[in-house]
């Protein structure tokens, strides 16, 4: 049981983004420009994609959880500190250690990857927009947990070889939270949540063994 | 528990009578209509049986509209007498909307009821005080050690401040029929004034040790859950009143079930929440007419379970 009510989530989301604007647009931005490195990869570049994902899962940490979200349910402080561990991660593995290499790949996966992308940029907030939470009471990109998780699980199969199973365990985590909140408040929006959670599981899952069974033919034939 | 009957004070009644002519409320109350008082074992005072809950109804965060609902639905609340208030630091911002609409409304609490909640015994005196400011109140009536947290330190402190006059009342929690058997122990064991927990005509496990507990201890007992988190309307909103409706002046399902809860001799207070001045009404209307005696309770029971 949550203990506030869809009409308060979406009045305290329409005030938080009234209050960043216009960093909204800056944020989706970012996001784009992320998106077209993961396509166009160069060398570097799942170093800046991890940094741009680390800039916006503390954001959204800081900002909305331990600022906001915190002023009507007791487990957002818990939240806040996933999102900012999140981004945490993306410093050390992406950007410090360089171990998440993106490039769109055109498999299975990567496709999913790409889909869910654009998904998150483009159809979530028009379904946002078709449920009654047009703006400013429509979750973005960059700013906003919801959108920002299917983001990054896409771009997550967007990333070359493994995909690292400690960077998708929280937006799979949050993708279940979020959409058990949702299923809860009825948000229409978010049903893709936990089906971009576990789906991106199951392609970072089928993407890993495949990797590991080339690799065991690469030794046998090497 | 001694049941008492009072009448609406002039201020009341006169926000009853405005509250009929605005909406025709077709469960506005009987003109100066005597409200079932309950009385607090440990002092005798006289609390109104029906407070008032303010699990999500209440938290509302800084919505200036939604607070400003709010304000009607606690305005309603005291024009109809009611005087309990409960709340938590864990409902979100119900305790600042509760203070804020109370501002708003420029009259303070009659009885103002909230919980200590925190695992670290060293942390409640300050949320406490949080609380205190929230509310803008000097003193609580009523604090509570929220679903058993940490109780044992917890009491120690509540001791501390109802001898130095920042509380009047101490009492323990619990909620959807859990851990019983501790609260029981509790109740056996600890000096406290009252006990909050989940009863209503469908959740009835606190009939068996607890209720009976609270008559011998001369403990007070404070309902939450009465329409069990509203899933008995979705159960039976379709469904039309009994013909004992009548038997009992019950005039919708909420009264019915706030009723059948009441009207047992161990119970001091309900605390339905609602976020809707017409559903305060309707709540508020358990407040006067009959009550059910045992042999109808009985039959509420097998007909509601039957529906």
């Amino acid at each position: 049981m949550l203990p506030f009510t869809g009409p308060v989530y979406f009045s305290l989301l329409a005030s938080y983004n009234a209050d960043l604007w216009p960093a909204q647009i800056f944020a989706y931005g970012l996001a784009i420009v992320a998106l077209a490195m993961a396509c166009r990869p160069f060398p570097g570049s799942g170093r800046a994609v991890s940094a741009l994902l680390a800039a916006s899962w503390i954001a959204i940490g800081l900002a909305f959880h331990l600022d906001r979200f915190a002023g009507i349910t007791f487990a957002a402080p818990a939240y806040g500190a996933l999102f900012i561990l999140q981004g945490l991660l993306f410093l050390w593995t992406g950007t410090a250690r360089g171990a998440f290499r993106i490039g769109l790949r055109s498999d299975t996966t990567g496709l999913a990857g790409l889909a869910l992308a654009i998904y998150a940029l483009t159809l979530y907030p028009l379904a946002a927009w078709l449920q009654g939470h047009g703006w400013p009471m429509t979750p973005l990109v960059g700013l906003s947990g919801a959108p920002t998780t299917i983001f990054t699980i896409g771009l997550l199969l967007l990333g070359r070889g493994r995909i690292p199973y400690h960077l998708l365990a929280i937006p799979v985590l949050w993708s279940l939270i979020a959409g058990a909140h949702a299923a809860v408040l009825g948000i229409a929006e978010d049903i893709a949540l936990p089906l971009a959670g576990l789906g991106g599981l199951a392609f970072a899952f089928r993407r890993n063994l495949a990797a590991r069974r080339a690799e065991r033919r690469a030794r046998q034939t090497g | 528990m001694q049941n008492t009957e009072t009448t609406l004070d002039r201020r009341a009644m006169l926000a009853s009578m405005g509250a009929f002519a605005l909406g025709g409320l077709r469960c506005a109350p009987a003109m100066a209509a005597p409200l079932h008082m309950r009385t607090v074992p440990a002092t005798g005072e006289a609390l109104p049986a029906i407070g008032m809950g303010s699990w999500i109804t209440f938290n509302v965060g800084e919505d200036p509209a939604l607070r400003a609902e709010r304000a009607k639905v606690l305005e309603a609340f005291f024009a109809r007498g009611g005087t309990l208030i409960d709340s938590s630091p864990m409902y979100g911002s119900s305790e600042a909307v509760i203070g804020h609409c109370l501002d708003a409304l420029d009259r303070p609490p009659a009885f103002a009821a909230t919980k200590v909640w925190t695992w670290l015994t060293m942390n409640g005196p300050d949320q406490m005080e949080t609380s205190r400011g929230l509310w803008g109140v000097d003193r609580f009536d009523l604090m509570q050690i929220h679903n058993l947290v940490s109780w044992e330190g917890h009491l120690e402190t509540l001791r501390e401040d109802k001898a130095e006059g920042r509380i009047r009342y101490i009492g323990v929690t619990t909620s959807h029929g859990r851990r019983h058997d501790e609260l029981e122990a509790i109740m056996e064991s600890e000096a406290i004034d009252f006990v909050q927990l989940t009863y209503n005509v469908t959740d009835r496990a606190a009939e068996e040790r607890l209720l009976p507990l609270a008559a011998d201890r001369g403990i007070a007992v404070i309902v939450n859950r009465p329409f069990r988190g509203g899933g008995l309307f979705d159960a039976l909103e379709r469904t039309p009143l009994p013909g004992w409706a009548d038997e009992i002046d019950a005039a919708n399902w909420a009264q019915i079930f706030l009723k059948f809860i009441v009207s047992h001799p161990a119970v001091t207070c309900a605390i339905p929440a609602t976020s809707r001045v017409d559903h305060m009404h309707e709540n508020m209307g358990a407040l006067t007419g009959a009550l059910p005696d045992a042999g109808l309770r009985r039959r509420m029971i097998r007909d509601i379970e039957a529906l």
